[in-house]
């Protein structure tokens, strides 16, 4: 019999020297081979990194960025079959780790999070809109949404500005909607303010326009005519861009 | 037929097909399952011309947890969806302790790892209700082997009944790195199981170290030695791999052509006879 360990436990320590580097000798191995494996590897996990995250690698020291690259890798089991969906692990990971104060950069999760949306906006599986007609009334109607969006909400305006100086300036609440063109499948992404993202959600959940101006006052909004003239306004331009498909019929 | 792996780098020409036409195309389910958008319009597209092989990245067979079958679901539905006449995969494993690392890693040549990869390339085939062609992998340095590579790739073949993909330029760069004669490797090998072959360039790094990095032109001694392995096996279809350093479509058509002719003339009395 083989005094050897069983070929999981060969297994494991391979992969372990793999993602973290700790010192392994494993008979018949050589060390540059088992280097170059370790190598490759982390290499295209940072390159899947830096085009998923274009933005956020530009904007962090390069040293500090080899850090958060290796750190999750050695630490966090990829569970993604998918490569692009790996992306999505990472920006867990810094969630989950306080990465905003570990490494000092409190809108990281703000910015992972814009730069995820997009490549998940890009790819997600098609969702079929709700049957639309093309007119209706902008108060009246409930409205139907391209259902193929993110709308999401950020301390730092990460959707405007990637300066550290002036994104810390500017620390507030600000919301971004991302929706998929149905034809050509561009992502197009729009800086909402509060009370139209409001709108937004509320007409996604088949809200009225008119039902939702009239719960703005609970909201302390105060509903002027210059408020309803500028809510619609914006939907009958996202209407042109195809995020409003239309109206119920 | 003489195919080519389909990659979103040029995926406009493959579907125009006029600069490029390959018999069939190949692609990884992974990189194309559960999406939407313009790339599954694309991918619609040329579903259209093309018949299409899957090559699986993730299955991990030669892992040592279980199969993960939520992935497997998936595969199943995808093949039956897109009528995939051959499901590929690998002869190494590419997660452990459920972390994926994304690479082909080198099985430990080891009665255990055998017994245990047909086991897991058996209860594959019975789900998915079809034979499983698993490709021999480069590697770059064996890991505690206690059996031969051939002997470890016979085991796994007779006991999962598995077929095999032979990637021609794998076993010509393992060979060089690891100091054996290609042709007497080859000659191990249960050549009857060949269901599919894998055509792809390398690049010496060093003076004892080729990579195998789809990133070149198929090398002059790799047609050669695709010209001596075909002359074993009965006729199955063959791949062009490149996925990095994309050439010109005419490059590339060039080399299918390549390809095509070879086979033509090597198999010439196999297509008599059907
Ligand atoms: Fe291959």
């Amino acid at each position: 019999m083989s005094s050897l360990p069983d070929s999981r436990q060969l297994q494991q320590r391979f992969t372990k020297h793999i993602r973290t580097g700790v010192r392994t000798i494993i008979p018949g191995v050589a060390q540059d081979r088992l280097a170059h494996y370790r190598h490759a590897i982390f290499h295209m996990v940072k390159d899947t990194m830096e085009s998923a995250y274009p933005v956020t690698c530009a904007n962090i020291p390069a040293r500090k960025w080899d850090r958060m690259v290796r750190d999750f890798f050695a630490h966090h089991a990829c569970t993604s079959n998918q490569v692009w969906k790996l992306p999505l692990e990472f920006y867990t990971y810094a969630v989950e780790n306080n990465w905003d104060e570990v490494y000092d950069i409190p809108y990281l999760s703000d910015l992972l999070a814009f730069e995820w949306a997009e490549i998940e906006v890009f790819n997600m599986e098609d969702i079929a809109p709700a049957a639309f007609t093309s007119t209706g009334n902008w108060l009246e109607t409930p409205l139907v949404l391209n259902p193929e969006y993110r709308l999401l909400s950020f301390k730092y305006p990460v959707h405007r500005e990637a300066k550290r100086a002036r994104l810390l300036k500017e620390q507030g609440a600000w919301f971004v909607l991302l929706h998929r063109e149905p034809v050509n499948g561009h992502v197009q992404f729009t800086g909402l303010s509060p009370w139209l993202a409001f709108v937004t959600e509320q007409l996604a959940a088949g809200i009225t326009v008119k039902d939702i101006l009239e719960y703005a006052p609970q909201l302390g909004i105060t509903v002027t005519a210059e408020l309803e003239k500028d809510t619609i306004a914006f939907l009958v331009d996202m209407q042109r861009q195809q995020f409003v498909l239309g109206f119920q019929p | 037929m003489v195919g080519l792996g389909f990659r979103r780098e040029f995926a406009e020409e493959m579907i125009s097909g006029e600069l490029i036409t390959p018999d069939f195309i190949e692609f990884a389910p992974e990189n194309w399952m559960n999406i939407g958008g313009y790339w599954k319009k694309m991918l619609h597209r040329v579903l259209e011309k093309y018949p299409v092989l899957c090559h699986g990245l993730s299955l991990s067979l030669g892992s040592p947890e279980e199969v993960d079958k939520t992935f497997l679901r998936y595969v199943k539905s995808f093949l039956e969806e897109y009528k995939v006449r051959i499901y590929s995969e690998h002869l190494s494993y590419s997660k452990c302790d459920n972390a994926h690392l994304y690479d082909l890693l080198p099985m430990p040549f080891r009665m255990d790892a055998a017994l245990h990869m047909a086991a897991r390339i058996q209860q594959v085939q019975d789900y998915l209700q079809r034979p499983l062609a698993m490709e021999i992998i480069s590697y770059y340095t064996p890991v505690a082997p206690e059996m031969s590579e051939a002997d470890f790739i016979n085991e796994v073949v007779q006991r999962s009944g598995c077929q095999l993909l032979l990637d021609v330029n794998n076993i010509y760069v393992n060979a060089f790195n690891h100091q054996y004669d290609a042709k007497a490797f080859m000659a191990q090998l249960p050549l009857d199981k060949v269901a599919y072959i894998h055509m792809a360039g390398h690049e010496q790094v060093s003076p004892d170290m080729i990579l195998d990095t789809h990133g070149h032109p198929i090398a002059d001694p790799v047609y050669e030695l695709f010209e001596w392995t075909i002359r074993q096996i009965r006729p199955v279809p063959v791949l062009l791999e490149r996925d990095f350093n994309i050439p010109q479509m005419q490059d590339l058509q060039e080399e299918l052509t390549r390809l095509k002719s070879i086979c033509h003339q090597q198999w010439k009395h196999h297509e008599l006879v059907a």
